[in-house]
């Protein structure tokens, strides 16, 4: 098995066929990603660009329904009574 | 390489034992969710409309509360197990809280669906936010308390795990998964206090006939107590399951190991101190409370983007890792094929769309905008209903072979069936929104009224209900998907490698972080002081205006015969 301080057993380079395993079921295996890793990419080496790019995208969708919510439908109605 | 029910057999039977309970629930939740999604957009009306709060009550007891919670149980017992390689310290003790939280919800439940048959003369329409005046027949509270203990006794039990593990390991940092159910279960020790008070203080005993009124108001912020962090206990899971397993589903590896730690803190700093966010629109809290639970519910924004930014890089990490490139391009070269995969990705999807409604919510004053609309279900089927459900089924393609040495009978199967609950909810959890926009309220057999229409910005009421009535059917097929699928798969022959189990370790581990993240006694004692902070004044207020006790005698919820006496009055 594997625990959370293990990193070793990550790549299995071969595809998915190459390897002779009967004890395995026929077609694709859940959670079988990791077979197709290519590269082993260490914490320095990984630069999460895509993450922040849409992080970012999602921050901007948000202001302007945001904006929209609370100018236009809230504040564009009649009056409401607050306290 | 065998995987967990070959080491541990019993645990395997535990785990396996709650995670019944969850999709029974689930199946007979999802139908009941259909009958009402029909029903009240006019499409197909079945039953009375005087049975519908015994559906809606029957609904969101057996999702909201049964199917999350027992799958938490099990998801915990298997995370405690193998995250500290052991088997669990007490296995009597363990059947005995899945015996006692099993027994507790068959009551809850016999209680609810009573409603249907008023010969019987029990019901327990008080739907699953269960506070006075309404009031429910005793044998509900009864098996709600015991539903509670018996989450205490599993806490207690991961707990003792944990201590024999430490006696072996004293200077080790807390396994990860471990570290999480631990601080959710102190989380949870703490918000139940609340609901406890609540329903053997005063509901029990005012629906036994005990005491003759109640404090209605005392019995909703006690509710609410519990009410907040109890979507924090459904979240968890899925938090843990997107920390622990999805950037393994993804090829990679978790981003941090000390930002996950963090994130559990605040959740079990913050959840709590914050529940009056439930009450904006309660008369009898000043305003300035009110304030301040806002205040500390903004504060909650700082873990679920945490979150957003550890999982998300941690898919990228996979992606780049099976050879994506690009600023956007990896996200192809994600295994979308893996239906646990594609699952929780998409789920994660929906709760970013979830935190925009959220955000609106918890707004004080925009919060009267859609205060008990259709937009408030409409917020929670994209969290509760589906970054949390949807993450719960995925994980199953990938957990419940472990727990049975099984393979999953059919991936394509497994993958339409998230798919089409990613599309069900676009369309319901969308129209539910806009339909509130428009004011249609919810927790209504009939939004129609007559000589007044609603009016909507864009499209029209009928296009919206249409919309609905089709996303509750394709969230139905799906969980009919869902359910063959398991059903099928226990029937398979036993395989040495059902499932790739392997998790890998995160890219920066908790070696290099500070040891007082470890230290739950500290962050207990905190969340104890916030909570006095935030509710002390709040309850004495509560108390001083109306008493312990109050003066309210209780509404009966047999709606039937309250319209059949109200007909003698008129007549
Ligand atoms: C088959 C899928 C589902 C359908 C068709 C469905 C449909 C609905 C509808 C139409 C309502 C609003 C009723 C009203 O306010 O009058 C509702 C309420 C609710 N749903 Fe669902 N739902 C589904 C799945 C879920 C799931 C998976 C969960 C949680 C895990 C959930 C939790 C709730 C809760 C807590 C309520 C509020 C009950 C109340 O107001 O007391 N639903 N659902
Ligand atoms: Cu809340």
């Amino acid at each position: 098995m594997s625990t959370d301080t293990e990193g070793e057993s990550l790549a299995r380079r071969e595809p998915d066929t190459a390897r002779p395993e009967p004890e395995r079921p026929y077609g694709y295996v859940v959670g079988s990603a990791p077979d197709g890793v290519e590269r082993e990419l260490s914490h320095d080496e990984f630069d999460p660009v895509g993450t922040l790019t849409l992080i970012f995208a999602y921050f901007v969708i948000l202001v302007v329904m945001w904006v929209f919510m609370y100018f236009v439908e809230f504040l564009g109605r009649g009056l409401t009574v607050v306290g | 390489m065998a995987t967990f029910v070959d080491r541990y057999p019993e645990e395997a039977s535990v785990v396996k034992a709650c995670l019944t309970v969850a999709f029974v629930s689930l199946g007979i939740g999802a139908f009941f969710g259909l009958v009402q999604a029909l029903h009240r957009t006019g499409v197909v009306r079945l039953f009375s409309s005087v049975d519908y709060y015994t559906v809606l009550t029957a609904h969101g007891v057996l999702l909201a509360l049964v199917f999350t919670i027992f799958f938490l149980l099990g998801l915990f017992t298997w995370a405690i197990t193998r995250s500290l390689e052991r088997p669990l310290p007490n296995i009597r003790l363990t059947w005995a809280w899945v015996g006692l939280a099993q027994a507790g919800t068959v009551a809850t439940a016999a209680a609810i669906l009573a409603g249907f048959v008023p010969d019987i003369g029990v019901s327990a329409d008080v739907l699953f936010t269960f506070y006075a005046p309404m009031k429910a027949h005793p044998l509900f509270y009864a098996g709600l308390a015991m539903f509670i203990v018996g989450t205490w006794l599993a806490g207690a039990d991961w707990f003792l795990a944990y201590r024999e593990w430490r006696k072996d390991n004293p200077d080790e940092r807390i396994p990860l998964q471990t570290f999480m159910v631990l601080t959710t279960m102190l989380m949870w020790y703490l918000a139940t206090i609340g609901v406890a008070v609540e329903v053997v203080v005063f509901l029990l005993p005012w629906s036994f006939g005990i005491v003759e009124t109640v404090n209605p108001l005392l019995t909703r912020t006690l509710f609410w107590f519990f009410g907040h962090p109890v979507v924090y206990f459904w979240l968890m899971p899925a938090y843990l399951m997107w920390y622990t397993i999805l950037p393994k589903l993804a090829g990679g590896r978790l981003f941090s190991d000390p930002l996950a730690r963090v994130v559990f803190v605040l959740f079990l700093l913050l959840s709590t101190p914050v529940g009056i966010h439930h009450q904006y629109l309660d008369p009898g809290i000043a305003e300035g409370f009110k304030f301040i639970a806002m205040t500390n519910t903004m504060f909650l924004l700082l873990p679920s983007l945490l979150t957003a930014f550890t999982v998300v890089a941690s898919m990228e990490h996979g992606a780049r890792q099976r050879g994506g490139e690009g600023r956007l391009r990896w996200l192809g070269a994600l295994p979308w094929r893996d239906p646990a995969f594609t699952g929780m990705a998409l789920a994660g999807l929906m709760f970013a769309a979830g935190g925009f409604s959220g955000m609106i919510n918890a707004g004080m004053n925009i919060n009267y905008l859609i205060h008990n609309t259709l937009w408030v279900p409409g917020h929670f089927h994209l969290t509760v209903g589906t970054a949390v459900a949807l993450t719960m089924m995925a994980g199953s393609y990938w957990l419940v072979p472990q727990l049975t040495g099984r393979k999953l009978y059919s991936r394509p199967i497994g993958l339409a069936q998230v798919v089409l609950w990613f599309v069900g909810m676009v369309f319901m959890s969308n129209a539910m929104h806009r339909a509130g926009l428009a004011g249609v309220p919810r927790r209504t057999a009939e939004p129609q009224y007559n000589s007044f229409d609603f009016t909507t910005t864009m499209g029209s009421i009928e296009e919206l209900q249409l919309q609905i009535a089709v996303g509750g059917t394709l969230l139905f097929v799906s969980v009919v998907l869902f359910s063959f699928n398991m059903l099928a798969s226990a029937i398979e022959d036993p395989v040495e490698t059902p499932v790739d189990d392997r998790l890998p370790a995160p890219l920066s581990g908790a070696d290099g972080s500070p040891r007082v993240l470890d230290n739950l006694r500290l962050w207990t004692a905190i969340a104890v002081v916030l909570v006095v902070l935030a509710y002390t004044l709040p309850l004495a207020s509560i108390v001083q205006d109306a008493g312990l006790f109050g003066n309210v005698p209780g509404v009966p919820m047999l709606i039937g015969n309250f319209v059949e006496s109200l007909a003698g009055v008129i007549a």
